[in-house]
């Protein structure tokens, strides 16, 4: 602003130097009339005559200044200060709701584009990467194996570098005091192929990846440098003892940086090669079936995404040749990384995407209501707007004026948002995690986000601020001067607007009714298992050195041992536990071996549970029995199916005897009732269980009935685990009914938004739509009055004020209320919300009436010779 | 106004002021007077365009204005010419010259 400080100094010398020159010029001129032989007093008379108006040419000079317009923007913008002071609701109204809807759009955004656009914070120019997934015929994706992932860097060159990492939960410190961490299994090119250089140290060389045991060396996260070590420099070289091993730290990862899974942070990377150091037993380095890593790399200068994907389509059908046992119909693509079939985004997304549709309405309604009082405004002041034109004013100064009165408007608004949107991502943060998980989410402010919000607010404040002072200004003087009001024709352009408003506030009110309903409706369904009761915990042997065969002696032990507990009244185990935040695998079968005559793919959730699972989980067994003892030998491999699988793949019939598989038969022996498995008010999946006696497995989580309170069972949980083996460890301990309120994160987030906003939209709504029709209704006064004068009955006069309001709102609602029914049959599956549906119409119609019948009403008890005279 | 004076075309002020200061510093009435002499009193300078038209060179940059002392011991303001003034006079000198020329062929055509 040093020019502004400049011009004002510049301003007071400016002055008083043109005056000086300009008398100078004055008496030269008068000397020169002396000398011509004039009178002195006429000698000066003619000079200063000559010399003409001082004050306009004055003005002249100070029009052409370079500086002009600040000095004029200045007095405009104290006036439109002034003029907006006179009405200090409507401004607040407009700033307010305008903020609020800036703000809200950036938070939204700005997690979406944290996800897309910045998916890998500490990674330079992320968005280069594209991940290489492997897919079943089934369409999941498991991840690639070992032996995938050497053969496919060898053949592909598409890619400047393929790297593969996965994760791997990890017990760090001494026995007794061990704490989960998550690491990474990362090939040797990782940090190189990234682009990254580290804080401290060095990161992975190829060779220390290079041979299965490989190097044991250990990258660690900035944050868990300075949470463990203090951020001591003398790091490097010391060991870290994980999964009771010793690995050297190398290196610091640079601050920021987490992982390439979004939404997951990591605190350790080790070369891949040390699988099997660290899990005792583990041959995924040379196993093909043993999936799970993901493979990416930035494309190739000169490469196009489909160019690589062709090039993959042919490698994968090499090792299809070459590899049939476990690559026969395996095929893979190439995704963005944002696709990622693993991790957050999957869930993110889908439930950030309609957050931000809906966002973008609320601002659509805001916008619509700034516009509304806007509009009101302007038509009030057109005697204004024609008195400065009476007195000079020209167009475009009027024109300039409205618009600084806009900027003010939009510049306090964007203030607002800005705050708004600050305190929403802080907020945002704060809100609880599920655990189990080393969830980190990246959630800061996106600028991009907050202009684009800022954009459309204070866009919308000038244009709509803006679209009345050009149509005003152009008018004729003599016209608008003499138009009282009772001659300003409504413009169409508000009438519209009355009845968009109404529109967007219906669609955004039923939206928000619906979602919240159906997130507390849902709650209090029956999910199908008793949530009460229940603790689990997480158990991992893939430390201890266990071979199936022990591994399920050892966790027979163990729930024979719970199950003696006194207050155990069930102990189980399952591979998962259902409304798992990150999702359940999903399995492609078919029934005695028979394909489908469709060509198609069945396709069903799988869990591996222990007998009394059921029991555990209060899921009543419809039919059949429950799974074999876990040290029995004499039976095949067995499973249990529920309902909607028979009803889906059996037709109905009874499925006992059938027998699934896909690379082996399981025979099925018992159907267990539906029960949520993803999420709340889904429609029931086919779901198979498989016995945990064929399909041991080293992690998994603990299930344990209580007969009192669940928490009290922690104590006999831990001693007993140490009985049997004091190397086992348990995490993530918590009751089932913890488990499912914090899966449930997903969705409550958006249920307190929409709590929250649900109010405050329809305020919004309430305002706009009372300014914009209780503003028509008051210009009309003197209508009115001569109505009354001529002897029509008040209340009749009243009748059709209203009438006449009603139906412009009626306009924009009934086309919005049948969307908005058709979107609800849709989503719904053909069932309708008449609470909402009809309730929420009920009050914006309600608001409506009110803000036609008070005004009109006071109109009309006006005496008809003051209204007349009003004017 | 007597008709024997020309009217002052459009744009031609700048020039003119240009011109008058080409040899010396003068304050706003010696530029009136000096242009009047210049055209054979055949032109005057209406003070009413004279300092708007001042300011405006002095903010392009091409007079300077400072403060002196007139001939008879009177504090005024003094205009000059600058290097891009200098450069902006011929500039506009010869463009007149090829305006005047241009329309003197068209006038004794035909």
């Amino acid at each position: 602003m040093g020019f502004l400080f400049k011009s004002l100094r510049r301003g007071k010398r400016f002055e008083a130097d043109m005056a000086e020159e300009m008398r100078h010029h004055v008496e030269l001129q008068t000397e020169l009339n002396l000398k011509a032989g004039m009178e002195p007093a006429e000698a000066r008379y003619a000079a200063l005559r000559q010399f003409g108006n001082v004050a306009v040419i004055q003005e002249k000079v100070r029009a052409q200044s370079r500086w002009a317009w600040v000095e004029n923007l200045g007095r405009d913008a104290r006036h439109a200060a002034r003029s907006l002071g006179k009405s200090p609701l409507l401004a607040a109204v407009i700033v307010l709701s305008l903020g609020i809807g800036i703000g809200a759009n950036a938070v939204i955004y700005s997690w979406i584009s944290g996800i897309v656009f910045r998916p890998l914070p500490g990674v330079a120019d992320a968005t280069r990467f594209v991940l290489v997934e492997p897919r079943t015929e089934a369409g999941s994706y498991p991840g690639a194996s070992w032996a995938e992932y050497r053969d496919l860097r060898e053949s592909l060159g598409s890619f400047r570098e393929l790297f593969a990492f996965r994760m791997l939960p990890l017990n760090f410190g001494e026995p007794g005091h061990e704490e989960r961490v998550y690491a990474q299994l990362v090939s040797g090119n990782y940090f190189s192929a990234l682009g990254m250089r580290p804080a401290l140290g060095r990161f992975l060389r190829p060779e220390e990846a290079a041979q299965p045991g490989g190097a044991a060396v250990a990258v660690i996260s900035h944050d868990f440098w300075q949470n463990h070590f203090a951020g001591d420099p003398a790091v490097l070289g010391r060991s870290l003892r994980v999964n009771d091993r010793l690995l050297t730290i190398i290196g610091v990862a640079p601050v920021g940086f987490q992982g390439t899974v979004v939404g997951l942070g990591f605190d350790l990377w080790v070369p891949a090669t040390l699988a099997p150091v660290l899990l005792e037993g583990d041959n995924e380095l040379e196993n093909r079936d043993t999936h799970g890593y993901s493979l990416m790399g930035a494309l190739a200068p000169g490469t196009t995404q489909a160019g690589a994907q062709a090039e993959l389509t042919g490698a994968m059908r090499q090792l299809a040749k070459n590899y049939p046992a476990s690559n026969a119909s395996i095929e893979a693509e190439v995704l963005p990384f944002w696709r990622a079939p693993r991790g957050a985004p999957r869930f993110l997304l889908g439930a950030l995407a309609v957050m931000q549709g809906f966002m973008l309405l609320v601002l659509l309604v805001v916008c619509a209501n700034a516009a509304n009082l806007l509009l009101a405004r302007a038509t009030v002041r057109r005697r204004e707007i024609g008195v400065r034109l009476a007195l000079g004013a020209r167009p475009l100064q009027i024109l300039r004026l409205f618009l600084v009165e806009s900027l003010i408007l939009g510049g306090l608004a964007s203030t607002i948002g800005v705050v708004a949107a600050l305190w929403g991502t802080t907020a945002l943060r704060a809100v609880p995690l599920p655990s189990g998980f080393p969830f980190k989410f990246q959630t800061g402010l996106d600028l991009g986000g907050l202009l684009f919000a800022i954009m459309l607010g204070v866009g919308s404040a000038l244009l709509f601020g803006l679209a009345p002072a050009i149509q005003s200004a152009r008018t004729d003087t003599q016209l608008a001067l003499r138009a009282s009001r009772q001659v300003s024709r409504r413009s169409r352009m508000q009438g519209a607007l009355v009845g968009l408003e109404v529109a967007l506030a219906l669609l955004v009110l039923v939206g928000a009714a619906m979602f919240l309903r159906n997130f507390l409706e849902t709650r209090l369904a029956d999910p199908g298992f008793r949530e009460e009761g229940v603790l689990l915990a997480g158990y991992d042997l893939s430390a201890g050195g266990y071979n199936p065969a022990s591994g399920l002696v050892l966790m027979d032990d163990l729930l024979r041992r719970l199950r003696a507990e006194p207050g155990v009244e069930s102990a189980a185990i399952a591979s998962w536990v259902p409304l798992d935040f990150h999702g359940l695998p999903v399995g492609g079968f078919t029934i005695d071996g028979r394909k489908r005559s469709d060509g198609g793919q069945n396709r069903a959730l799988t869990y591996d549970v222990t007998p009394g699972y059921f029991q555990t989980m209060g899921m009543p067994l419809m039919a059949g029995r429950d799974f074999a003892a876990l040290g029995d030998t004499t039976q095949g491999a067995q499973a249990i199916v529920n309902e909607e699988f028979v009803r889906r793949y059996l037709d109905g019939a009874s499925p006992l005897g059938h027998t699934i598989g896909g690379r082996s038969k399981f025979e099925i022996i018992g159907v267990v009732r539906n029960s949520l498995t993803e999420t709340f008010g889904e429609a029931p999946k086919p779901v198979m269980y498989f016995s945990y006696r064929n399909r041991f497995s080293p992690t998994g989580q603990i299930h344990v009935r209580a007969r009192g309170t669940e928490l009290e069972l922690v104590p006999n949980l831990r001693r007993v685990l140490r009985e049997i083996n004091p190397a086992l460890v348990l995490y993530d301990v918590r009751t089932l009914r913890e488990h499912v309120e914090k899966n449930l994160f997903f969705r409550r987030i958006p249920a307190r938004i929409f709590a929250v906003l649900g109010p405050l939209i329809l305020l919004l709504a309430a305002v706009g739509i009372y300014a914009v029709v209780a503003y028509a209704v008051a210009q009309r006064t003197t209508e009115i009055g001569i109505r009354l004068a001529l002897g029509a009955s008040g209340p009749r006069v009243v009748a059709q004020m209203v009438r006449e309001s009603m139906r412009l709102v009626l306009v924009g609602m009934v086309p919005a209320w049948l969307i908005a029914g058709v979107v609800m049959l849709h989503l719904g599956g053909g069932v309708l919300n008449l609470t909402v549906l009809l309730g929420v119409p009920a009050l914006l119609l309600l608001i409506a009436w009110l803000a036609a019948w008070l005004p009109a009403r006071r109109a009309a008890r006006v005496d008809p010779v003051i209204a007349l005279r009003a004017e | 106004m007597a008709n024997n004076k020309a009217d002052l075309l459009q744009g031609t002020l700048d020039l003119l002021i240009l011109k008058s200061l080409q040899l010396e510093p003068m304050h706003g009435f010696g530029i009136a007077v000096r242009i009047g002499q210049m055209s054979q009193d055949m032109l005057t300078v209406e003070q009413g365009s004279l300092y708007p038209a001042l300011y405006r060179l002095e903010e392009q940059g091409w007079i300077k204005a400072e403060w002196g002392v007139s001939d008879n011991n009177r504090k005024a303001k003094f205009y000059a010419l600058t290097a891009s003034g200098r450069k902006q006079l011929t500039a506009e000198e010869q463009s007149w010259a090829k305006l005047s020329t241009a329309i003197n062929f068209v006038l004794n055509g035909t």
